[in-house]
């Protein structure tokens, strides 16, 4: 038995890699970067679709292609579907039956219940899967994936092209099935999506980690914000110009320092303010640097 | 609790288990064929094939073709209902992500195809007059055998290689090669389509299983693993590519 969910060692393959990073239980790890970045690839290699070709993949101290490793890894495509004129209790039914096991005590009536719970799909377990809306369908790809009892889940754009509400549902959702202990992978084109819910963010780019880090310490860097009468034609030294004026990284430096270059630099400043960089820009820096 | 269910789920052998797994996933597969009889077009359309063939009978089809008629175009709809729109075939993939194995799945819905065709195969057998043991045998050898490979084409091709599979069995599938050789004119076509009908699952084949001929049936059989087998086969790359 592994202390960790799931662990990559170098992994590798599929325009991949090498990756290697840990989730232990009950965390919640945010997996962002552009379109193509790789996110759906390697949500795919650690679900064991794809073979890598080096390095390990571990749930729970077992290779992922182990059988026993398989059941204990749930899996949100980010372009699930499911059988339509089916309604949603008899799908997860379906699904139920497929985790059965003569020695498991809950029968699949159980397990089925308990993803209705899980998902809070209770009130549309009678509609049909093609009547359902999109919150909803995000809903049963929670439910499919967290049903039996899944202790990793990797979730696959489960909370993009959805609106305020249902996002903040789903996002209740998973951190409390990650208070169960379940280890949590959910990726995101849309890096702001996490911001509430990811306790640790990996940058993808180009199938590599470019950057890594608890959520608090990658928000913990702030930004000075200098709005200017007028937009200078070039901004002092680190700074970088913005629609109503300059800013700059307070990293290493105080506020009164910054705005003292900006008077030295003869930029007459009609307003600052001091604000944490959100997750989008930390990266889109990320990106631009690398 | 973890370490519990790790001990539980790893047989660590091909096992009594492992082959009660397997059944237990082909039987949750099957399941779902119930809903769609009455929720889609699948019960309407067997019935209506039922009639059709039932009529056509009563017009000098002769009742052994009318069995076979039953088992092979009844198993083509059934596939087509089954897994020929793209979401559910989208669907396989999220099936995958569960304790399942792509010819469970395959072996599942070639039953959900097949069973449902044994009343309709009996049932026409038995208003058309042909209600003897060889004619109903020949129906579901056909059902089963036309039933895989139908899978497989529509898993492969979509409702438009169902269409094909359709129109080939309706029209062609009961002409035997050698009559078409005679038909048709020389050729690579002529030579092509009587190779499809002699080594393919063509009706002409199966009516001799209603005498008691074996080599068609096991033709038959062999037609319904190899269709389990490729349709698996595709399930996979699905859950593969997603």
């Amino acid at each position: 038995m592994s202390d960790f969910a799931l662990t990559l060692s170098d992994v590798s393959g599929h325009d991949l890699g090498p990756l290697s990073f840990a989730l232990v239980p009950g965390e919640i790890a945010g997996l962002v970067g552009p379109a193509g970045a790789g996110k759906t690839k390697l949500l795919r290699v650690v679900a064991g679709f794809l073979r890598p070709l080096t390095g390990a993949i571990r749930v729970w101290g077992l290779p992922v292609t182990h059988p026993a490793a398989r059941r204990l890894v749930g899996y949100a495509r980010d372009t699930a579907a499911f059988p339509p004129s089916l309604t949603v209790r008899e799908v997860l039914m379906y699904y139920a039956r497929l985790h059965y096991s003569m020695r498991r005590v809950r029968p699949p009536l159980g397990l089925m219940r308990e993803a209705l719970e899980i998902a809070g799909l209770a009130p549309s377990a009678d509609l049909r899967v093609e009547a359902l809306g999109q919150a909803d369908l995000h809903r049963l790809n929670l439910a499919q994936a967290a049903l039996g009892g899944r202790r990793v889940l990797l979730l696959d754009e489960m909370l993009s092209g959805l609106d305020a509400f249902a996002r903040r549902d789903l996002r209740g959702r998973i951190a409390a099935l990650a208070a169960t202990g379940v280890a949590v992978l959910i990726t995101s084109r849309d890096p702001a999506v996490l911001e509430r819910l990811a306790a640790r963010v990996l940058v993808l780019r180009d199938g590599r980690i470019v950057r890594a880090g608890p959520l608090a310490t990658l928000l913990g860097e702030r930004v000075l914000e200098v709005i200017l009468d007028a937009p200078p034609p070039a901004p002092p030294p680190g700074f970088r110009l913005t629609a109503a004026g300059i800013e700059t990284p307070l990293a290493g430096r105080t506020v009164e320092a910054a705005l003292a270059l900006c008077r030295t630099h003869r930029r007459p400043v009609r307003a600052s303010r001091v604000r944490v960089k959100s997750l989008e820009e930390i990266v889109l820096e990320t990106h631009d640097v690398h | 609790m973890i370490a519990a269910a790790i001990w539980y789920q790893s047989p660590p052998f091909i096992s009594y288990r492992a082959g009660m797994r397997f059944l237990h996933c082909v039987h949750a597969e099957f399941l779902l064929v119930l809903p769609r009889l009455t929720r889609t077009r699948l019960g309407l359309s067997l019935l209506a094939l039922g009639g059709t063939l039932v009529w056509l009978s009563v017009h000098g089809l002769d009742p052994l073709t009318a069995a076979l008629q039953a088992g092979a175009l009844g198993a083509i709809i059934g596939a087509a209902e089954l897994v020929g729109r793209e979401r559910d075939r989208a669907a396989l993939a999220t099936a995958l992500t569960h304790p399942t194995t792509a010819l469970g799945v395959a072996t599942g819905r070639w039953l959900a195809v097949v069973l449902p065709l044994a009343p309709l195969t009996i049932l026409c057998a038995a208003a058309t007059g042909g209600g003897h043991t060889g004619a109903i045998t020949a129906g579901l050898a056909a059902a089963a055998a036309v039933g895989g490979c139908a899978l497989f084409v529509v898993l492969f091709f979509g409702n438009g290689g169902a269409l094909a599979l359709f129109l080939f069995m309706a029209v062609a599938g009961t002409v035997a090669p050698e009559r078409l050789v005679d038909f048709a004119r020389p050729g690579v076509m002529r030579l092509t389509a009587a190779s499809a009908l002699e080594l393919g699952p063509a009706l002409w084949h199966y009516r001799d299983i209603a005498r008691g001929d074996v080599a068609a049936a096991l033709h038959a059989l062999a037609w319904a693993g190899l269709g389990v087998l490729f349709a698996s086969a595709t399930i996979a790359r699905r859950g593969v590519h997603g």
